[in-house]
Order: structure tokens, then sequence, then C-alpha cells
């Protein structure tokens, strides 16, 4: 199901940005563009291809949103998919809960959004700045109001509002950079006819630049807000798949901006000049195949993004657990104790003979020494007889435990008792799903 | 540039395989953890790393003699309370599960011990 959720959330987040961006696109940079130029017939024309494009987007963004809501639904109330339709568990995460209500909003503001396509994107071009603005805003809502189903809320005291706020104005960047691409493609493409519409081609690229740059320069802000509270450390950005995940994101978005430099500095010149007709449609070409190129890389970006919402972030607050990948079919608990955590790994987390590693942590997720470590495990049926046996460490200080017979699946008790230097037991207990063979 | 969709989709085959870790931790508790306190305590007050959602969060905590001891649990911001109906002393057994605001589940449980040896 974490599968379905991925793909849910990716084409969710590719079609938001597209229909967002296709209408800030139009309200800053085509409409200007073509009263620029009296050519209507290009404009017309336009305006249909980018009609149909924001259709298309909204459709796939309210499809998406609806699968992503009932997923969530599901895993959240730990309800199987079958049935989540019988139970009232669908209106209690639309009403009661932070993502639920979110989604609602979101859902209004799609409708909203829509109301506003027939009219602003209609041949003539008769929309009013009223319509425009309304249709602007109604776009960043539906895309900045994304922040409030991730990862940057939670939190308590500023960072619950500084961190939202970062990746609201992170979203509404991204969309307008990135969701503007395929249209200036598009635009960049049409307008290869003649000087007229060259004319429509040098004012929308222009426009563009200065939004490019506007949102390039929100995104890094932004960008570094969220990661210092999301990764919380450099490490994490090496050890954790989060980190790792982020480190692509990062450095795909510097390709982007790469390419948008291209663009800005040696494309666009060339394009204005007034001199050279060949070189400026040569530019304008250019531009066209790397506008395309830089939405190749932005749908790379949004798929990563897709996946790094379902991981634990990196940051301390976040993932008290085990810094390393945990095996798919191992068995693993997090247990929290007074005077120390630990991390217990079972592998292979079902029914058979089993390893167990046992990782100690103080409160500052450094590695607890102990002197010795016994581990105990008692079956589910009531009555059963606890198991324990002595661990062995190894170099890296994690605790092993080998030859675990696991005979019964479902909910083990595992316990932890550990001789720490100072003389005190650390004891700690949890329970431990085991699957069936 | 082709070669990006099929990395970025390699990627996520890479990543699905993951389970999902747990989110909102218990970052202490009141009574402490594994602690040993004098009267058995009228309110038990969970703390977490997140905000909690109310409607998916919730605990139990069974007296020493098995029996439940724990009223509503009450859940407001990253806090979770419950009453306590007092039941001598021994080992009170805690289990709570919590649904972080990001959608992320946890569950975890710990005992305290009331006075006496």
């Amino acid at each position: 199901m974490n599968d379905l959720l991925i793909y849910a959330r990716a084409v969710h987040f590719a079609a938001t940005m597209m229909a967002a961006g296709i209408v800030l696109f139009d309200v800053c940079v085509a409409e200007p563009a073509f009263r620029k130029s009296p050519s209507s017939l290009l404009a017309a024309t336009l305006r249909r291809r980018f009609a149909w494009i924001a259709w298309i987007s909204l459709a796939l963004c309210v499809l998406s949103g609806g699968a992503w809501f009932v997923l969530t639904a599901a895993s959240m109330s730990g309800q199987p998919l079958a049935q989540i339709c019988a139970q009232d568990a669908l209106w209690t995460v639309l009403s009661q809960t932070d993502f639920g209500n979110d989604w609602f909003v979101r859902l209004v503001a799609a409708c909203a959004l829509a109301g506003t396509f027939v009219p602003l994107l209609s041949a003539n071009g008769a929309a009013s700045p009223r319509l425009k603005a309304a249709a602007a805003i109604l776009a960043a809502v539906l895309v900045g109001s994304l922040a409030f189903a991730g990862h940057a809320i939670g939190a308590e005291g500023a960072e619950g509002i500084i961190h939202p706020a970062a990746d609201i104005l992170h979203l509404v960047a991204a969309a307008a950079w990135v969701g503007s691409l395929v249209p200036l493609a598009l635009l960049l493409a049409a307008t290869r006819k003649d000087s007229t519409s060259l004319a429509v081609a040098r004012t929308a690229t222009l426009r563009f630049s200065t939004l490019g740059i506007v949102s390039v320069a929100t995104l890094l802000v932004t960008g570094i807000v969220n990661t210092w509270y999301l990764a919380g450390s450099v490490d994490a950005l090496t050890e954790t798949d989060y980190g790792r995940l982020l480190v692509i994101k990062i450095a795909l978005f510097f390709a982007m901006v790469g390419v948008a430099a291209v663009n800005r500095m040696r494309l666009t010149p060339k394009l204005v000049a007034d001199a050279d007709a060949i070189a400026a449609q040569r530019a304008r070409s250019a531009l066209c195949r790397n506008a395309t190129i830089e939405a190749a890389l932005g749908t790379a970006i949004i798929a990563i993004v897709a996946v790094l919402g379902t991981l634990p972030p990196g940051s301390h607050a976040n993932h008290h657990a085990a810094e390393g990948l945990i095996p798919p079919d191992a068995a693993f608990q997090h247990i929290h104790g007074e005077d120390g955590m630990a991390d217990v790994t079972i592998e292979p987390g079902h029914v058979g003979v089993a390893s167990a590693a046992v990782h100690l942590l103080n409160d500052d997720l450094d590695t607890l020494v102990a002197r010795q470590l016994t581990l105990t495990l008692t079956a589910p049926a009531p009555g059963s007889k606890a198991v324990t046996r002595s661990g062995i460490v190894d170099a890296d200080g994690t605790w092993h435990v080998n030859g675990l017979a696991l005979a019964a699946p479902g909910n083990w008790t595992v316990a932890v008792d550990a001789l720490l230097p100072s003389g005190k037991h650390l004891k700690l207990t949890a329970p431990i799903e085991i699957d069936a063979k | 540039m082709r070669k990006l969709f099929p990395l970025a989709i390699a990627l996520l085959a890479a990543l699905v395989s993951t389970p999902a870790l747990a989110h909102a931790f218990l970052d202490h508790s009141d009574p402490r953890v594994g602690s040993t306190v004098a009267a058995p305590p009228h309110e038990l007050t969970l703390s977490f790393t997140q905000k909690l959602e109310p409607a998916f969060s919730g605990v139990e905590v069974t007296g020493p003699n098995g029996s439940s001891v724990g009223g509503k649990a009450q859940v407001s911001g990253n806090t979770m309370r419950v009453g306590i109906k007092g039941a001598g002393p021994g080992a009170y057994h805690v289990h709570w599960h919590a649904l972080s605001v990001d959608t992320h589940k946890t569950q975890g449980s710990f005992t305290f011990t009331v006075g006496g040896h």
C-alpha cells in the first residue's frame, strides 16, 4: 500500500504544480506578452492549449488527491482498504484531523479554481484583472496548502510557525517555476513564424526570467530553512534514506538552476537583441529545448518529493530510531526508557529461528555502553514462558543475540535488560510484531 | 536527460520497500518511564515529539492486578493525559498509540511502579 501512496502523491504533486503553474504563467507571463502584440490568432491558439493542460491537470489533481486521501485514511485508522468506505473512518479523518481538514480546503480551492478557467482561458482573452488575480490566488492556495499535508507541520513553538510558512512559499515558488516550463516551451515553439510572434516570445521570456529569478531565490532560502528543520545535521544527510534522497533533490535543483543560468545569461540576450533575426530565432529554439530539459528535471524532483513525505525526516526530534536501513523482512521496535533507549531489530521478523540486534542509545542519540545485556522474549499466548538469552557486543557497540526460536506469529513481548557502567540496570519492555512464515 | 526518468522510477522502486518508520515518539512521561513513585498518581501525562491527532491517539493503563485503571485519554497538542484510578502498590503497565499530525502512527509501552518494596 505504501507504493500506491507514493504513486498517488507523485501524480498529485505533478498535477497540482502543473495546474497552479499554468495559471500563474498565464496571468504573469503569457497575457502581458499577448497584450504587446496584436496577433490574436497566436494568443487564441495558445490559450486553447493552456486550457487543455489546465483542465486535465486539475482533473488529475482531484482524482489523485482522492486516492491519496483514501489511502492515508486507511493507514491512519488501521482499516484495510477494502473496508474503508463502510466504516466512518473516512468521515473522522476528514473532519477531525489536520490532514483531512487540509484536504477538504484544497478540494474547495480546486473547484473554485476550475470556476475561473472558462473566463480566464477563453480564446479572446477577455478576463478582467480581478478574475486573473483571483485565479492566481486560488492557484497559490491550492499548491501552498500542500504544506499542511507533509512534514512541515507537527512541531511546537517557533518551528511550528516558521517551518510551514517556509514550506508554503517553497511550494508556490516551485509551482510558479516548474509549472511554467511546459507552457513556456509551448509558447516558444508556437512563436517561430514571424517577427510579430517573435516579439511575443521576447516579452514572455523576459517576464518569465523575472519570475524564474524570484522563484529560485525563494526556493533557495526556504529550502535551507526546510532542510535545517528536517535534516537536523550533516550526518543525517548522508546516513538516512531521507537525507540521501534530499541530497539528490538538491543536486537536481542546482542542475535546473544551471540550465536557467544559461537561458538567462546567454540565450535571452540573443533573443532580445534586435540586430540579428536569425540568431534570435535560434536562441528562441534553444530556449524552448532548454525549458523542456528543465521540465524533465523538475519532474524528477517531484517524484523524489513524493517519496520523501513517506520517510521519517532525519532530524533528532523525528528520528530517534536506527539510522541504518531496516531490512524489509525484519521486525523492529524502538523502546524509550528513563535512562536510555533501545532499537531492537529481529531478523527475519517471522516464525522460525531469528537473530536480534539491540542498539542502546542515550538521550543525545549517542551509543550507550553497557557491561552486559540480556534479551527476554515472551510469546503472544497467555502463560507463555519467557526465554532469556545473553547478548554479545560487537565493535560498533551493537548487541547480538542469535538462535532465537520464534514458534508462533503475533504480538511478542521483548524486554532488554542492560547493566550500565554506573551499576544501574536499564530495563526496557515493548511489544514487537512477529509475522507468520 | 532522457535517463533521468528511469532513474527517478528506479529510485522510487528501490525505496518503496522500506517500511515507514514512526514519527511521534514518546519524549517523556510523568510518572517517568521505569520509575518508582511513592503513591499512586492521579494522572498520567505523556509528552510526544510531535503534535498528535486526538481522534486516533490513546493510551491503556493496566494496574498491578491486570485490570484497566486508566480513564479516557485527553489529547491536546503533543500531550496525552489520562486519569488513573489508584489500584494500590505494584507495577502499572502503560500502552500508548499515537497518530502524529503528519499521518504516521506509532505505539509503545512502558511500566512504572507504585510504592511498596
